[in-house]
């Protein structure tokens, strides 16, 4: 994110805060990916953003507060991509409502690494305060999923787990590879991610039309 | 170690300090400093210690099983959930605290989760056509029922998640519903 100019410039302190406190959570994004956590320090946080330290302190408490605001803002957008995407959609069937909604959100990710990072990996080293809030957005994927979910094919139903299983499946899966440092490359995941987060409900044939069709 | 993975179940990695894992193993500090570097070794060595455990048991489990790969993958699951159940409070270090302990811990978690992965894969039919991802996913799955169900403090009622989970560790290959628990 670009700083704003020095000296006069007619901006409001509002809108100066505001950027300011945008790139700094810009800042510990791209500083959290190239360094990791434990080397993430106000100091940097703040080069990056070009932000002064005592400036960093007008606006969080702390870097665990800056990595808790991050964080928030990065679940949300990562839910914006999939919101969109199942509105755009609200019409369709649900499986092509699904397949369009996870397209989405790996094509997302694969775009920025850095918070596919922080979502899934390294942000997650912060402790339990953003522990806590990786594991409520993992479980607030769920509904979108199971909303409109068909049943399995031939009369069977699908057990209550399932839906937890295949969101909490797919995050691991893109944790490991975002740890493998494979996040720009994530998006070539998307027939594999589909296949098994389908299968459960249409069958294997049908998931494979719906997915070659995509 | 297991003071360790009593006192992270009972309240974080964070707030764990030397002084209270001595406490409670009834060792003096400087017997813990001969034995480990720091917490995070404590840590790490307790975690290690239960992956070879729970692998151990699930590698038995799968082997009296005998031939067929429906059975085997259904003991090995319940071996699984069955340590969970008899031991709390090292399957919520394992699998809900190292995630976000330290780098190094995380790291482990996904050295461990590697390592179910190939139990699987070594259990699972051949040339089904699936993607070569499907067991990643499917452990993956596993691990975060367990993580749910530690969370809401049923760890020990783990076993109860086993139709529901067998189900969908079998259905990729099976399809859902298909075979019996």
């Amino acid at each position: 994110m670009e700083r704003l100019p020095r000296g006069r410039h007619g901006l409001s302190p509002e809108f100066v805060a505001q950027n300011q406190r945008q790139r700094l959570i810009a800042g510990l994004t791209e500083a959290l990916y190239q360094v990791g956590y434990q080397k993430t320090t106000v100091s940097l946080i703040g080069e990056r953003a070009s932000v002064s330290k005592s400036d960093f302190y007008k606006h969080f408490q702390s870097k665990d507060e800056c990595f808790f605001a991050a964080y928030e803002e990065a679940i949300e957008q990562i839910r914006k991509e999939v919101v969109d995407s199942c509105a755009r959609n609200e019409k369709a069937e649900w499986s092509l409502r699904a397949r369009d909604a996870i397209a989405a959100l790996l094509a997302f990710l694969a775009r920025d690494p850095a918070l596919a990072s922080l979502s899934l990996v390294e942000g997650l080293r912060a402790g339990r305060g953003v522990y806590d809030r990786y594991q409520a957005a993992v479980e607030s994927f769920v509904p979108y999923l199971r909303r409109g979910a068909p049943d399995a094919p031939d009369g069977a139903s699908v057990p209550a787990a399932t839906d937890e299983a295949v969101v909490g499946g797919i995050a691991s899966l893109l944790g490991r590879r975002v740890l493998a440092g494979e996040a720009e490359q994530i998006d070539q995941l998307l027939p594999d991610v589909l296949e098994f987060a389908l299968t459960p409900y249409l069958g294997v044939v049908e998931a494979r039309r719906i997915i070659s069709a995509g | 170690m297991d003071a360790m993975a009593e006192l992270t179940a009972e309240q974080g990695y964070e707030a764990t300090k030397i002084a209270d894992i001595v406490r409670r193993a009834g060792v003096a500090r400087k017997t813990l400093y001969d034995n480990f570097d720091g917490k995070e070794e404590v840590f790490l060595g307790a975690f290690d210690s239960a992956v070879e455990e729970v692998a151990g048991q699930i590698d038995e489990a799968c082997a009296d099983a005998g031939e067929d790969w429906v059975d085997r993958v259904s003991a090995g699951l319940g071996a699984f959930l069955g340590y969970v159940a008899e031991k709390p409070a090292i399957a919520r270090m394992c699998l809900v605290e190292a995630m976000s302990a330290t780098p190094a811990s995380a790291e482990r978690y996904d050295a461990a989760v590697g390592r179910l992965v190939e139990l699987l894969r070594r259990d699972a039919p051949p040339g089904s056509g699936l993607p070569e991802t499907t067991e990643e996913t499917l452990v993956g799955g596993v691990a975060w029922i367990l993580h749910q169900q530690i969370r809401r403090g049923q760890a020990e009622q783990a076993l109860d998640l086993m139709p529901q989970l067998l189900d969908f560790v079998l259905s990729p290959y099976l399809g859902v519903g298909k075979q019996k628990p």
